[in-house]
């Protein structure tokens, strides 16, 4: 069976997940740990970077679902960037792109989150 | 003046073939009907019009430019047919609405649909002119319109067909993952996660009912009020999906909690938990196929988690049997393992224990050369209390054996003893006597035990001098004892109930009666084949039928 694994990158105060293979409910946990271990931390501003995930199914996507609410409490976002058409089409298909900021590149999500901090710094 | 004619065909001409080119390069429905209409729009200077498409038979706009959407909303149900321009109720609308031109679109086959428009600006009305050359330009559109409608079909369609196969993919994945988590915790965790990812969902919660107790395994509710609610509405007795706008007085409660669909979670028929879910974030119904697909990822959860549950009870189960196994062989330990040899009195015993571990207890104890003490006791119950009470008389008699009171005395502490370990009103019945090698007698007290037989010339008497059961209450009245000389042959029974109560399959006893006739019969034979014999009978007389009750029995016979 495909695997999944995560490894994460801080660049300033913006925490960059980068998710590899198959995002199931068999390695959902994975990623669950992953951002437990972030909000632990207090850092809120999070970018999922999906150009090596290869499939993604609900219980995935739930794990962003259930976890997005306390990070934009705390002023803090996930963005989403860098999808495969087939990936982006399950988001797509489930109403995410409602709900979620969907980037094509990391530097664009970025460049958000940086742009919303000195909006905030004024 | 034929020149300016000319170019202002070619003008026409050249913008038909752009306008073509344009609406055909896009499957973009919305692009190409805003093309069209705007085409009209500018070609007759007018400043408001609509485009409705016919859709499975009925015609609906899909565009409209000028017109207040509340103007929109009044357009008539039309058919789809050849004569809908000339319907009434068509006529009406653009009356009102100040649409003064209308011309159908319509494909080789087909009514595709209509267009309408308003006065022009110029406030001249539409001449033939004007209508041939609409025509002309629906009909370069009616195939680009109808190609584009066909595909945004087969895209929905498509679409569907993904949902469909993603929910599936997401139904055999759960089922796949279900069946490797050991707790229930994790499937619950994990169904959230495909029910919130699925549908959006941001309040949800998951209960199970296990033996009349509410288990909340997820919330992101307020736990002791979820926990009232479940209570209060009887929410146990929910067969149902409950929808948003079934959520009446009755389930008020999870109305107020910000739930909007209740789907029980039921194993063959049976509710074995819920599953509660908040609004959608993009705030659409929960439709059929939702809920179906809530109710299948719900089955295979909770059929998981009642699957974990029964495991986890036969494996209790099975500790508990060895547990019972190991504690059975303990109890055996505490019986004599080698009877003690005396120049006077062959001795033989069984103790045949039940299916459990029970209350039964013999014991022969050496005191000198010349003295032994032997005992029976039958615990009241089975089981481990029962046991554990017997394993406690067995510890005061190997010590009180060694202690030189007399018999009576030692009765009445053992009684006190027993009296201050028991609270449950267990009783023990006891028996025991001293035995003198070389003078050949006995000194026993029978503390409300089963008579022991003493067989003498075929004939029997029965040991029952002594007193109260142990247990019961603390000694008041003293035990008295009673000695008796034996003679050579003697033979001397003890037994518990387990002997003369043992069933045969219809439920008859064996009873005293035959017990005695029995020993009378064998009281020729020596020690080991007196014993042999009562267990062979006892057996024979309840074949076929389970061991209810440990049997032990003590022979002696006089040398």
């Amino acid at each position: 069976m495909a695997e999944f694994s995560t490894s994460v990158v801080n660049k300033g105060d913006v925490s960059i997940i980068y998710l590899k293979g198959y995002l199931d409910a068999h390695t959902a946990p994975a990623l669950e740990d992953n951002f437990m271990k972030l909000i632990d931390e207090n850092k809120f501003k999070i970018i999922a970077n999906f150009s090596e995930l290869e499939y993604i199914s609900s219980a995935g996507l739930g794990v962003f679902m259930a976890y997005i609410e306390k990070i934009r409490d705390n002023k803090g976002d996930i963005k989403l960037t860098n999808m495969s058409e087939k990936v982006f089409n399950i988001f797509d298909l489930l109403g995410f792109p409602l709900l979620y900021e969907i980037f094509k590149t990391e530097e664009e999500a970025l460049e958000k989150f940086n742009e919303s901090k000195s909006v905030g710094n004024e | 003046m034929s020149d300016t004619k000319n170019l202002k065909l070619k003008r026409n001409l050249t913008a038909l073939v752009d306008f073509s080119r344009i609406i055909n390069s896009s499957i973009d429905l919305q692009f190409i009907l805003n093309n069209v209409l705007l085409t009209c729009l500018g070609k007759f200077l007018a400043t408001r019009g609509l485009i409705a498409l016919n859709e499975n038979g009925v015609i609906r706009v899909k565009h409209s430019k000028g017109i207040s959407d509340k103007l929109i909303e009044k357009f008539p149900l039309l058919d789809a047919g050849d004569n809908c321009l000339n319907s009434d109720s068509l006529k009406k609308f653009r009356n009102s609405a100040k649409l003064k031109a209308a011309e159908k679109i319509s494909s080789s086959d087909d009514c595709v649909g209509i267009v309408c428009l308003g006065e022009k600006l110029n406030k001249t009305e539409y001449t033939q002119d004007d209508l041939e050359f609409l025509k002309t330009i629906l009909n370069i559109s009616a195939t680009a319109i109808q190609n584009s409608v066909r595909i945004n079909e087969l895209q929905k369609v498509n679409r569907e067909l993904d949902s469909r196969i993603q929910r599936l993919n997401s139904l055999f994945e759960l089922s796949k993952e279900f069946g490797l988590f050991s707790e229930s915790t994790k499937v619950s965790k994990l169904l959230v996660f495909s029910l919130i990812g699925q549908f959006l969902i941001q309040k949800f919660a998951v209960v199970v009912f296990e033996d009349g107790k509410i288990d909340i395994l997820e919330s992101k509710f307020d736990k002791d009020e979820l926990i009232k609610v479940v209570e209060e509405s009887g929410s146990r007795e929910i067969t149902e999906t409950i929808n948003v706008e079934e959520l009446d007085e009755k389930y008020e409660g999870f109305k107020r909690l910000g739930i909007n669909l209740i789907v029980p979670m039921q194993v063959q028929g049976k509710t074995k938990g819920l599953i509660l879910l908040g609004e959608r974030i993009n705030k659409q119904p929960y439709s059929e196929t939702d809920i179906e697909f809530i109710y299948s990822v719900g089955s295979l959860a909770i059929i998981s988690i009642e699957n974990k549950r029964l495991f986890q009870e036969e494996l209790e189960k099975r500790k508990l049997e060895e547990e019972l196994d190991l504690a059975r062989e303990i109890q055996q330990n505490l019986l004599p393992q080698t009877l003690p040899a005396y120049s006077s009195y062959d001795i033989a015993a069984l103790n045949m224990s039940s299916k459990q571990v029970g209350g039964d207890y013999y014991d022969v104890i050496p005191l000198d050369e010349n003295k032994f003490c032997v005992a029976i006791a039958d615990v009241s119950g089975k089981g481990f209390p029962a046991s554990l009470l017997m394993a406690n008389i067995q510890a005061f008699l190997q010590i009180i054996c060694r202690q030189k009171v007399n018999l009576p005395d030692a009765t009445a502490l053992i009684n006190d003893l027993i009296c201050a370990n028991t609270s449950d009103g267990r009783f023990i019945t006891f028996f025991w006597a001293l035995m003198d090698n070389a003078a050949r007698k006995i000194t026993y007290v029978n503390a409300g035990h089963n008579p022991p037989l003493l067989i003498r010339d075929g004939k029997i008497t029965k040991l029952k001098k002594g007193g109260m059961i142990f247990g019961v209450m603390e000694t008041s009245v003293p035990y008295i004892s009673e000695t008796i000389s034996l003679k050579k042959d003697d033979v001397l029974i003890l037994f518990t109930d387990g002997v003369s109560e043992a069933m045969n399959v219809t439920g008859e006893e064996f009873s005293d009666e035959r017990l005695e006739k029995l020993v009378i019969d064998l009281s020729s034979k020596n020690a080991d084949e007196i014993v042999e014999g009562i267990k062979n009978e006892v057996q024979q007389f309840s074949k076929g039928t389970d061991q209810s009750d440990d049997i032990t029995l003590v022979v002696l016979k006089v040398k």
